[in-house]
């Protein structure tokens, strides 16, 4: 385990030397976030699929438990339990479009993991930054538990647990553990735990952060101790129900799964659980007694148990929707917490936006209106009217408008119809609109996937770390 | 503009207000108070306290607008406007923020004010930067400079690493005034300039 302990400490080094402007240092956290002794344990695996390049490289890396999709290249990594992506990598010949620029591509983009740790991550979509177009980078980058790179080329990063940036270059930055941020491109910016800001700009910019001392009962950090919380308890609690599905290599099958619809073999399913046409389930999703709609998707890391989910309904990746109603066309944003319970269930109406990384959790039964964005801590009906709003008045909003904690300034329309645009885009990606062989996503792809594993070192000085590897057709 | 030096402007360190650190905001302004009442003799008019350490060192100064923001004094909600700024929002944003804060906290409350008369001056104190400093023997074209550059009301003058007295905007631009109307025909020239400080006579 030599060679493995010596590329960790390497790895932290480099992520400090980028973050020693913010004067952050990430050894404290690493030491206890990483358990080397688990990365001989379990095999990595890889998709083989007739729509996405088969191109894969590893190289001087530990990738245990860890997926990967599309064309990727691991280097001098740690990539622990992770879920790298490549199945909306931008493609050879497609064009990139920005400001009054077209390019076209001269090959295939590629995922590009170097010095980096990253622990349980999800890394999807493609690059946004123009500047890399066939490059979405990782580097010198270490991301905790949860965390969620989507779209969003890293250099020199420190992501919290649950932390989230989104389509959104990053460069020396340190996110807060569940904090939310889609921005373009930052640079040198501290976010602080419990921030959710989104910002276009000159179009809008949505900024909220948790009231000090509510956030740390779901989710806290602190140097020399592991990620502790009610939301790292809830995911510990059914870890067995994950060590089952990795524990085979073929599963029985669901029969009554509609063939237009997609239920990962890595996927917890509980009885008892319909699955409508057109659905998705994604690897390390976890469904327990409930219903997913037509055209519903439960991405990964989601949890939806005791739920009904009427159709056409996204649960962005890390989810949790638990007794709950939602109605058609609701956006559950990353790694919400939407925490109802048996006497005290949550509906959420038609065509709700809930934002990423709100928390709802509530003793009394709760009734989110149609057509409502809802955002932050919301524990009762007082907090649900403080930090929600109907669609329409959003819309309305011209430049300058705040309610309790959040702040909005700009073109309320244009956020509603940019996120509703997204929403679409999800829904098609992931082949909700799927009919008569048309409009095929994620859902219909995905069955003509097949997987293999690959295995660590087991003994001696490279005990954990994974034999380089190039994997082509 | 006639050669004017800095020290030609400066009001002497010995005549104005200080106090040393660890003085009480209550007692500062007392300070001044009494320095306020000889104004009538000596015609410089006290708008600023310096704060000196016991070895004589200047260390900062208090305006009234400093004394304002110790009133003021909401930590969180300087915390809350600085993040505003690192997360992109407007100026104009800014003040619809300060707006609604300010309707909801009064200022002028007896609890604040003898909170606020209690406090040490070096908690609220502006300390001072380099760019505050300017030799008595620099040309008045050099204090100009540095005022208009750090939008300061005053500057510290040195005459080696002794701090001998104070230049104040006020002063700079009557003696500048004076220099432009003098400089055509037919305008009013001042014997003195319009603040009633006399413009010394340069050589």
């Amino acid at each position: 385990m030599k060679v493995l302990r010596q590329l960790f400490k390497r790895i932290v080094q480099r992520v400090n030397i980028n973050l020693r402007e913010l004067n952050f240092d990430v050894s404290p956290f690493a030491v206890e976030l990483i358990p080397l002794d688990q990365m001989s344990k379990f095999y990595a695996f890889y998709g083989i699929t007739p729509d996405h390049p088969l191109d894969l490289h590893f190289e001087h890396s530990a990738i245990a438990g860890s997926y990967f999709l599309g064309k990727s290249r691991v280097r001098s990594s740690i990539v622990y339990k992770s879920d790298i992506r490549g199945d909306e990598l931008k493609r050879k010949g497609s064009d990139v479009n920005f400001k009054k620029f077209i390019l076209t591509l001269t090959k295939d983009e590629i995922i590009d993991i170097e010095d980096s740790i990253l622990i349980k991550t999800l890394v999807h979509n493609y690059s946004h930054d123009p500047e890399t177009p066939e490059k979405f980078f990782i580097k010198d980058t270490l991301a905790m538990d949860y965390a969620n790179i989507h779209g969003s080329p890293s250099d020199g990063c420190f992501l919290g647990p649950f932390a989230t940036v989104d389509l959104t270059t990053m460069r020396d930055c340190v996110i807060g553990a569940y904090s939310y941020v889609q921005a373009g491109e930052i640079s040198h910016l501290k976010v602080d735990p419990g921030t959710i800001w989104v910002n276009s700009n000159n179009n809008f910019n949505f900024f909220y952060k948790y009231p000090e001392g509510t956030l740390e009962h779901y989710v806290s950090l602190s140097p020399d101790k592991v990620p502790w919380g009610i939301l790292i308890d809830f995911i510990e609690e059914r870890k067995s129900e994950f060590q089952r599905v990795f524990d085979y290599v073929n599963h029985e099958v669901i029969e009554s799964i509609p063939k237009t619809a997609s239920l990962d073999r890595y996927a917890v399913v509980l009885p008892v659980v319909t699955i409508a046409d057109n659905v998705l389930v994604a690897q390390r999703a976890y469904i327990e007694n409930s219903d997913l709609g037509k055209g519903a998707n439960a991405q990964e890391n989601c949890f939806i148990i005791n739920s009904t989910l009427e159709g056409n309904n996204v649960t962005a990746h890390g989810a949790k929707i638990i007794e709950a109603d939602l109605k058609s066309n609701v956006f559950v944003g990353f790694n919400s917490f939407l925490f109802g319970k048996k006497e005290s269930r949550l509906t959420i109406n038609e065509g709700c936006v809930i934002m990423p990384h709100t928390i709802v959790d509530i003793e009394v039964p709760l009734e989110i209106p149609p057509e409502h964005l809802v955002w932050g801590l919301v524990r009762n009906g007082e907090e649900l009217a403080e930090n929600s709003i109907s669609l329409e008045k959003l819309s309305e909003i011209k430049s300058i408008f705040s309610q309790g904690k959040m702040c909005f300034e700009g073109n309320g329309a244009m956020f509603v119809g940019a996120f509703k645009e997204r929403i679409h885009h999800i829904l098609h990606a992931n082949g909700a609109f799927y009919k008569n062989w048309e409009n095929a996503g994620h859902a219909q792809k995905n069955q003509r996937l097949s997987l293999n594993t690959i295995q660590p070192f087991q003994f001696g000085v490279k005990e954990g770390m994974y034999p380089n590897i190039k994997i082509q057709p | 503009m006639k050669n004017y030096l800095v020290k030609d402007l400066m009001v002497p360190i010995s005549e104005y207000a200080a106090v040393p650190v660890g003085t009480s905001l209550v007692e500062a302004i007392w300070v001044l108070e009494r320095a306020q009442e000889v104004y009538t003799e000596n015609k410089f008019q006290h708008r600023v306290i310096l704060v000196f350490e016991l070895d004589g060192h200047v260390v900062g100064k208090i305006s009234q607008l400093r004394v304002l923001k110790a009133l003021e004094n909401e930590r969180e909600f300087d915390n809350e406007i600085k993040e505003m700024r690192k997360f992109k929002f407007s100026e104009a944003f800014i003040a619809h923020i300060r707006d609604q804060f300010s309707s909801q906290k009064k200022i002028i409350k007896e609890e604040i004010l003898r909170e606020v008369a209690a406090k040490k001056v070096e908690e609220f104190m502006q300390t001072l930067t380099p760019g505050e400093y300017v030799s008595e023997d620099s040309a008045i074209d050099t204090a100009i400079s540095k005022l208009v550059a750090g939008a300061h009301t005053s500057l510290l003058v040195t005459r080696d690493d002794e701090i001998v007295g104070i230049i104040r905007l006020a002063d700079v631009f009557a003696a500048l005034f004076h220099e432009i109307v003098s400089l055509e025909e037919g305008y009013p020239v001042f014997p003195s300039s319009p603040l009633g400080f006399k413009i010394p006579e340069v050589s």
